[in-house]
């Protein structure tokens, strides 16, 4: 816990490229990719199920949309290997930020001052790991916020415990 | 001050509420039902006496209905006002008890639609972030109880009270009619008439829906069809067409900015810009100055040679509700000295005149004609599929240059710049925005990059505030982490409360 809390005076200028990312739990990884196989999954029986109904006549070998969804299952699973090691996050003595993203990168920071709430949501899946995500939100439009999935739940549940003392003092 | 009248026991509305809501129950019941009563007329000569007579009986007692109704809602209509807090009783069946604090409204409307003018009452509306409709809407109050109880809401969550009282209010900003009419010619009137557009098809929508529960649907399709291809080889008739869609566009933007803004009238008093305007319905709109998270400041080539141009106040909105357009508050037919004042007024140390303006990489040019090229394409496609003749493609002569001169415009007009406290972001294509925001109300900044941004050391930054995205596309690396820094920084070290 200690190395993600940066002691940062308030006065101190806060210089976001400095600080050190943590890395999410590399468990996570096995749920994202168990939940893309999922997706691809039912994916695959409606397509076959329509394949069957036969409304792809007019396509003269139906194994090609199996195959370019094959083609696109593997392409995903690599980003989303490969993209995994980029989400990071950090919380400081003021903020919280999340990076991700390998095609498209962002990098998010919200001020504790600015939080309205925080939630800890356990998915189907992540629940089998032990892990959840964090959820902050903030006023106005929060559906672009800040969500970091993959955590531990005892960290989680400590981060949410600063934040809130941090708000509240 | 405010003292003549007490809000400190529970009351009710005034007594003329009651005619207020029964109208108001009985326009939407006609909004409602109207297909029903078209029916109704049509059928009317082949029903019989008896049943006529029931059904007059039916309507006579469902307007009895609506009476009790209305009277009951008056009656269980009580509000009062108890240690700055805003209460209000209501509900027939079920009662809801709502509170809400002085310091969570967001502003104070008053209404008046032809009714409540002929009987001389207002109607207050009170809203917060919170939801997309009015918190709270008192249909009828007399003016002199309806600006007492305005006055014990903005005043008492102040200490400043008696500053500007005693002097003769002036208005800062007054806007005669035929200012209003150089307003609603300069307006964007595609707009208009995409506007006008929704309206007549929701109307059709229910005139099909008429239609087709009489069975008559092909009478429609037909109708329109032959009109349709007759249109085809009509070049007289699409030219015609063409000249009637931008006079009924001009129209339209005319009575509505008329409608909407009829005697404009925009006062300054006690840290609160109070916006009186319309015809029919007469609106007031007292918008406190620490609930503006961020101002936009528009005019288009026209109107700024007239020197004319509107403001925007933007407050916060809650997460759900989309932001509905009656809902924006703007201020019409702005001098420069007028915008000053009120910038002034918001932001006092606001100064940006001596920076200089910072653009946006090449790159964001770049990106705009490649989609300019796939949006292109898209349409092309789509022509293809659709007409299969090859005339149609020339109409991609006029396209492409719109589409250069539109991505040339709209990079030449994006930049921004900013100060120890403000930022201002400039964008547009025929029409230019200028959006100025206090850093420390930014609720999150972040950080956006594609490969081909990080590829070339651009991101494009944005601020989330509680009314919305604001946008800097493709600045380099380094400033957008200065810039995000710099945020950060003010938001954490702000003392001021941002709502």
């Amino acid at each position: 816990m200690i190395d993600s809390f940066q002691n940062i005076a308030v006065t101190a200028f806060p210089e976001m490229i400095k600080i050190d990312f943590k890395s999410i739990e590399n468990r996570y990884l096995k749920v994202i990719l168990i939940n893309t196989f999922l997706v691809f999954v039912i994916a695959f029986l409606l397509v076959s199920f329509a394949d069957y109904k036969g409304l792809f006549e007019f396509i003269e070998n139906t194994i090609w949309i199996y195959l370019s969804m094959c083609l696109c299952f593997v392409f995903i699973l690599l980003v989303k290997k490969v993209g995994f090691k980029k989400r990071k996050y950090a919380v400081r003595e003021k903020d919280i930020s999340y990076e991700k993203g390998i095609l498209f990168r962002s990098l998010t920071s919200i001020p504790f001052n600015r939080i309205q709430h925080i939630e800890i949501d356990e998915g189907p899946i992540s629940r089998l790991f032990g892990l959840v995500s964090l959820s902050v939100f903030t006023a106005g439009d929060s559906s672009d916020d800040l969500k970091i999935s993959g955590l531990l739940k005892e960290e989680a549940k400590q981060i949410k415990e600063f934040i809130s003392n941090k708000i509240d003092g | 001050m405010g003292n003549t009248e007490n809000f400190s026991q529970f009351r009710r509305q005034s007594k003329k509420g009651i005619l207020v809501i029964y109208l108001n129950i009985v326009y939407k019941a006609f909004k409602a039902f109207w297909i029903l009563l078209f029916i109704f007329i049509q059928k009317f000569s082949k029903l019989s006496e008896s049943t006529l007579f029931y059904i007059y009986l039916a309507v006579a007692a469902l307007f009895i209905f609506f009476l009790i109704r209305a009277f009951l809602i008056y009656k269980n209509f009580q509000f009062k006002i108890e240690n700055n807090h805003f209460i209000l009783k209501k509900g027939i069946l079920k009662k809801t008890n709502t509170s809400i604090s002085f310091d969570r409204i967001q502003n104070i409307n008053f209404k008046q639609n032809i009714i409540q003018q002929i009987i001389n009452v207002h109607e207050v509306n009170i809203e917060t972030a919170g939801s997309r409709k009015a918190e709270i809407s008192i249909k009828a109050l007399s003016f002199k109880r309806a600006s007492a109880l305005k006055q014990a809401i903005t005043i008492s969550d102040k200490s400043i009270t008696e500053e500007t009282n005693n002097e003769e209010e002036k208005p800062l900003l007054k806007v005669g009619f035929l200012e209003l009419i150089k307003v609603s010619l300069t307006e964007n009137h595609l707009r208009s008439l995409l506007l006008l557009i929704a309206v007549i098809v929701g109307f059709f929508q229910q005139i099909s829906e008429l239609f087709n529960s009489f069975g008559k649907q092909d009478i429609l399709d037909n109708y329109i069809a032959k009109n349709a291809t007759s249109l085809e080889n009509n070049i007289i008739l699409i030219v015609g067409l063409f000249l009637f869609f931008t006079i009924i566009a001009v129209l339209s933007s005319v009575v509505r900015v008329v409608f909407k803004h009829f005697n404009l009238n925009v006062f300054v008093k006690n840290n609160a810009l109070e916006i009186y305007q319309g015809l029919t319905t007469k609106n007031s709109v007292i918008l406190k100055k620490d609930k503006v998270q961020h101002i936009i400041i528009s005019d288009n080539p026209i109107k700024k040679k007239l020197g004319i141009s509107f403001i925007t106040f933007k407050q916060a909105i809650s997460g759900k509700a989309k932001r509905k357009q009656e809902k924006i508050i703007k201020i019409v037919g702005c001098k420069s000295a007028q915008i000053a004042a009120i910038k002034t007024l918001l932001f006092p140390h606001e100064n940006l005149e001596n920076f200089s303006k910072n653009f946006s990489d090449l790159y964001f040019r770049n990106r705009l004609y490649l989609r300019g090229v796939l949006l292109l394409t898209l349409f092309n496609g789509g022509l293809y599929l659709a007409f299969e003749i090859s005339p149609i493609f020339w109409i991609n002569i006029l396209l492409i240059p719109a589409f250069i001169f539109l991505i040339e415009l709209s990079y030449k007009k994006q930049y921004y710049l900013f100060n120890d406290e403000f930022l201002l972001v400039g964008q547009g294509t025929i029409e230019t925005h200028k959006t100025y925001v206090p850093f420390f109300k930014v609720q999150h900044v972040k950080l956006k990059q594609t490969v081909f941004q990080a590829h070339k050391n651009i991101a494009d930054l944005v601020f989330q505030t509680a009314s919305g995205k604001i946008k800097i596309p493709c600045i380099s690396i380094e400033k957008a982490h200065k810039i995000y820094n710099y945020t950060l920084f003010k938001v954490e070290t702000s003392q001021k409360s941002w709502m």
